[in-house]
This record gives structure tokens, sequence and C-alpha cells, in this order.
């Protein structure tokens, strides 16, 4: 069992007295008349697995460009460890920054792409050969050693790419869509790959990315953004049990949302008049005044089949199957219920196929307990 | 489909191919080969006194015999008279110091349009390519204009004070030089253009984040890739500058005695047709071998960009 303070180490943006390794103040990029970067504000700490999450064009990459300095802000400061590094240039800043497009030089063998950076360092020859036979281990890509870049397929370039950033021993490596250039099956495996690197060589990494699953599973903390702006920044855990906005849980995951009004608010219970033509109970954290309006979110996996349903019962809804997607391991239905609208709800297909619990126009009642979503004021 | 159709659309395809491949050589036999032949031809006779002034190389004589003559009098004379040998000199080293000139002006050129706003790009190529709307000779006869005794440099230079007599620079090298770097300029710009658009800027940022200066990035990446690019300008300016014969005539002086200009007066003033062919061959020879292996090095150097 671990004692609060070591729980405390391994989640330092809990602690109050820690210092960010990163600290990103107030920045904000303009490109013309668009905010690009939107009044951003962001601490990371050492050792943290940060993905910054969101769609394309929300300002995500730009960040990641401004922290590698090949922008420059509009106004705000940016800080590595204390350090303000607002107006140094690129090739001073201590961090490296793995492309994209891997931007692998197309002249340069393998190694001689790993070396580029320790070659601007002046290190003697004899320690760069070291260290480059050392990035070539780690990411077992000796055999390549001496390949051009066009020799290599995609997932040997992503490789280089990593080892070309990780050769210089940055402590905060910067990755643009470290894996959006790779299919399925080697993204999974890679995702597990990158975090026990991570891990290993203790470097704090902020990563960006548009895939909610890839950021899910890699990060210690996410924070999702939009149009320039931090919509929330929590562990994945929290981005998906309790969005703090109707974005960020319609963002990650699926979701049902119903807005409603407060009409009764009893310690941590809630109640919410929504169109479903009953009110909703559920848990909230933050206090609610009577009248405000809100959603109610809720996951389609907390969803349940109502096996005794009562005319008071609470969260308990009625509607019609209407359509059915089966995806092997679970299957999604989409119910119509009273207001008209379609609620979305998941099960774990237990029993085979042909054996499914609800087939399409059946007639069925869905309920949730009032701990298993979070109502939305934003 | 049917057996018949099959085979003719197979035959169809073969014509096409055959047409593909084929056209280009008829081209290249029918425009390049065949007059080859003939100077070649002609390099091997005798300049006589006639129409056409050279000798025949083969003659019938009785009885099925067959006698050919080949006259290799002209290709000793090139070799062995200096002045030939100086005249190729010079030619080569005109060329070769014309093009690392066009080079040294042209990339800086060539660069800052690639790098310029689109909407400059396309203006600023106007500009490079706009000369050649005026006729080649026109263009070298205002520079006699520009450069004589009394021309517009010099006056120019004169108003400003910057000098007190007018500067001789009509028929010596430097004005030959200033015409032929102002005429190939643009086969020099255009294909590093070309190459440098290409060069994508992320590899830039690259290397700046690995800790590379700009200008070290310039050398370390912009440089070697665009390689390509300076050979394919470098060899459209060597190789016509050889045999350059209008600019030296028109700008240089006497000592500005270049291959080109040899071969006209012999062709023309002395009515040498064969000794002027042997130059021409040997020009070519010249010409062809570093022609090839910079095509190789340069396939070489394309294979290396993804």
């Amino acid at each position: 069992m671990a004692t609060l303070a070591e729980r405390r180490s391994l989640e330092p943006w809990q602690d109050p007295k820690a210092a960010p390794y990163l600290r990103i103040d107030r920045v904000t990029k303009k490109f013309g008349d668009v905010y690009a970067v939107d009044d951003v504000s962001l601490n990371i700490f050492q050792g943290e697995f940060f993905s910054l999450l969101g769609s394309s064009g929300c300002g995500k990459s730009t960040l990641l460009r401004l922290l590698a300095g090949l922008e420059s802000p509009s106004s705000g400061r940016i800080f590595i460890d204390g350090v303000d590094v607002t107006a140094v240039p690129a090739y001073s800043r201590p961090v490296n920054m793995m492309f994209q497009s891997y931007a692998l030089f197309p002249h340069m063998s393998v190694e001689q792409n790993i070396a580029f950076g320790l070659q601007q360092e002046r290190l003697p020859s004899r320690e760069r050969a070291e260290r480059v036979a050392e990035m070539l281990n780690l990411l077992k890509i000796s055999e390549l050693r001496k390949r051009r870049p066009d020799q290599l397929s995609g997932g040997q370039r992503q490789r280089v790419a990593l080892a070309r950033s990780l050769a210089k021993h940055p402590k905060l490596l910067l990755l643009d869509e470290p894996l959006g250039a790779l299919d399925k099956r080697l993204r999974e495996n890679t995702q597990f790959e990158l975090v026990n690197l991570q891990e290993r060589l203790g470097i704090t990494f902020v990563t960006v990315t548009h895939d909610q699953e890839e950021a899910m599973t890699m990060s210690t903390r996410i924070a999702v953004m939009d149009a320039g702006q931090i919509m929330q920044i929590d562990t994945p855990t929290a981005i998906y049990e309790f969005p703090t906005c109707r974005f960020v849980a319609e963002f990650i995951g699926s979701v049902n949302l119903f807005e409603g009004k407060v009409v009764e608010s009893a310690g941590e219970l809630v109640t919410v008049e929504t169109q479903l033509g009953r009110p909703l109970q559920m848990r909230s954290f933050q206090p609610l005044a009577i009248g405000a309006s809100v959603a109610v979110a809720i996951r389609p996996e907390k969803m349940r089949i109502c096996s005794d349903y009562r005319e008071d019962g609470v969260n308990q809804v009625q509607g019609v199957v209407e359509d059915i997607a089966y995806l092997g391991d679970v299957s999604i239905y989409r119910i119509r219920v009273a207001d008209g609208s379609l609620v979305e709800m998941t099960l774990t297909n237990v029993q085979p196929r042909t054996e499914q619990a609800l087939t399409w126009d059946q007639a069925v009642a869905i309920e949730w307990s009032p701990s298993s979503g979070v109502i939305l004021t934003e | 489909m049917s057996r018949s159709m099959q085979d003719q659309a197979r035959s169809d395809r073969r014509l096409s191919r055959l047409i593909n491949i084929g056209l280009p050589y008829v081209w290249l036999g029918l425009f390049f080969l065949l007059p080859f032949v003939i100077v070649l031809h002609i390099s091997l006779a005798e300049s006589t006194l006639a129409q056409p002034p050279y000798t025949a190389l083969w003659h019938w004589l009785d009885r099925g015999l067959l006698q050919i003559e080949i006259n290799l009098g002209n290709f000793l004379l090139v070799f062995e008279d200096d002045l030939y040998a100086w005249a190729l000199w010079h030619s080569l080293q005109v060329a070769f110091v014309s093009t690392v000139l066009c080079l040294l002006l042209g990339y800086p050129m060539a660069y800052a349009i690639a790098t310029s706003a689109s909407r400059w790009r396309l203006i600023l190529l106007m500009l490079i390519i706009l000369p050649f709307w005026t006729s080649f000779l026109i263009r070298v006869y205002a520079w006699i204009g520009i450069l004589q005794t009394n021309g517009l440099l010099n006056d120019l230079l004169l108003w400003l004070g910057l000098i007190e007599t007018p500067l001789s620079i009509l028929h010596t090298p430097t004005a030959v030089y200033i015409g032929v770097v102002y005429s190939y300029l643009p086969f020099m710009i255009l294909p590093l253009y070309a190459n440098l658009t290409r060069l994508d800027p992320i590899l830039l940022e690259a290397a700046a984040d690995l800790g590379c200066r700009p200008l070290r990035a310039f050398f370390r990446i912009t440089v070697p890739l665009s390689l390509p690019g300076i050979l394919a300008g470098s060899m459209l300016v060597f190789i016509p500058v050889v045999g350059e014969f209008v600019i030296p005539d028109l700008l240089g002086g006497p000592e500005s005695l270049m291959l080109g200009k040899l071969l006209w007066t012999e062709f023309f003033s002395n009515t040498d047709w064969p000794l002027a062919s042997a130059l021409a061959i040997v020009l070519l020879g010249i010409l062809v071998v570093p022609f090839v292996m910079m095509q190789r090095l340069q396939q070489r150097l394309e294979e290396n960009r993804p």
C-alpha cells in the first residue's frame, strides 16, 4: 500500500509545492487575425507523459511548435526548468522534437541522421559513435544503420526519427503525432513501447495527437484543446469519467447528453428536469443553483437494461430499439426514447450473437445509477 | 474477349510502344547522329578549292577496287598547333570561371525566389525569363553601348565622380565575362529554382531543432540537397559557353580567342571545312566526357531524394 506522499510524487500536479518542469504562461499565437493558440497556461512536470489532444486546427501543433521554438508567441512566456526560453531560438533550446513527417535528412544514412544533433554539440567522435550505437540498440535498428531514409519502411522511419530526437538525451521531448503515420497494428504495439521507453529514460514527453485512444493509453495527463484554448487538463480517467464541459464529454468517447434544469439540490444529490418526462437524479460534487441550465452526461456503457421498471423509478427511461451495431466484443444499441431523441447503450456480448438480449423494434426500459454520470454546466 | 481481339489489342500495344521508343531514336538519328557523321566525314577529308571545299573520302577504281583516303592531318594540326590548344584551354577557362560566377550570383537569387511569398514568386521568375523575349544577339550588342569608352556605364561613373577618366572595359576579357554571365545566368537560376522549391522546409526546422544554426544548416542540408540543381545549372552554362562565339567576338579583344571564334574563322574566312570539322569533333569529345560523368552523378544524387 503506497503512502500518500508516494502517491503524491506520482501525481506531481497534485502537489502545490512541486515546481513544473515546463511552464506555459498565458501564451497566445496569432496568425493574422486567427488565434491559433489563445491565452493558454499549462504546467507540465518532470517525467510526465503529457498529451495535447484535439481535432485538426485546434492549435495543438502550434502549441508544440511554440515549445520547440519553431514559432514565437504573440504574447506570453514559456519557461523550461525555471528558465525563460521565450526568446531563445530553436537551435539553442534544450528540447528535441519528433516531427509528424519524421523529417529525416534524405541525403544521410540512418547513422548520420542520428549523429546530426550530436555533431552540433561538438561531441568528441568516440562519444558520438557510442551514443549512436546506444540509440540504434535502444530502438533495435542496428541493422539499418547504413540505409538511407528512402530505403526504410514507415515503421522503421518512425524508429529512426525517435532515435534521432532522443540522441541528445533531451530532458523534454516533443512528439507531433508520433504514431500518426503507422497502421493500426503497428500503432498499438508502438504505443506500449513508447510508454516503456519514456518510463525507462525518465524523459518528459509532450505529444500531440488527434487520436483519443492513443492519448488515453499513453498519457499521465491530457489537455483537451478546442479553437486554440484548453478545455480541460486531467488524467485520462478523470477526462473520461468526469468531463467538465460538454465539448470534452462529447470529444472523448460517446456520451448521452440530457439537457435540463436543476429543480432540487439535496446534499450531493441533484434532481434535473429534462425532456424525458421524468426527473433525473445525479450526484454532483459542486453546488448547483436551482433553475441552472445543465446537461446530464451518461456514457453508453454505464446504461443497463432495467428489469423492474416503475412509473416513479429514478433514472429509468422507456424506449424502442432502433439500431444495433454488432462490434464483436460489444454491441451498441440506439434506443428511441420518450422525447424523440436517441439514447446510446453499450452491452458486452456475454452470450453469442444469436442469443442477444435485445432485438430491433423491441420495447425496452433502461436505467443508470446516480453516480455513473456527471452534471455539466458548461 | 475473343482470341482475335486479344491479338489485335496486343499488336496495338506493341505498335504504340514502338512509336514511343522509336520516335526519340529517329529524332536523335536525324538531327544528332546524321549531322555528326557528316561533320566527322568532312573532318577526315582534305581542303580543296572546289565546291564543296573538301575532297571525297573514297573513289571507285577499275575492277571493283575501292580506294579510301582518310586524312588525319586536321586532327594532328589541332593537337600540334599551339594556337588551337591555347584557344581550347582559354575556352575551358572562360567557361569554368563563368560557371562559378553564375553559380555564386545565381544561387542566392534562386534561393530568394524559391523562399519568397508565392505572390512574388511568379513576378520574380518572369523577370528572370523576360530577357529571352529579346534576341540574344541584340542583347549582346546592347552591352557594347553600355561598356564602350563613351558608353552608359562610363557616363554614369563619371557623373557620379567615382572615376576621372573613362574605363576601357569593352574588348577586354572582363567584357567577355560580363556578357557571358549576363547571358547565361537564367540557365543557372531556373534549374536551381526548380530544385530549391522542392526542398521541404521541415528539414531545416529539424536541423534547427537538433541544435544546428541557420548558416550551418544551409551548408549541411540545403546545399547537399540542391546538388542536382547545381549540377544541372552548371552543365547548362558550362557546355554552351565553351563553344560560345558571339560574345567573345562582339565584346572581347584579340586575347579573347575562344574555340568558337576560331572555328568560325576556319570555316568562313579560311574556308577550311575539314579543319573546322576536326575542331568541332575535338570540342564535342571534350564536352561529352564531363557531360556523361555529370549525368551519372546527377542520377545518383536524384536517387537519394525521397
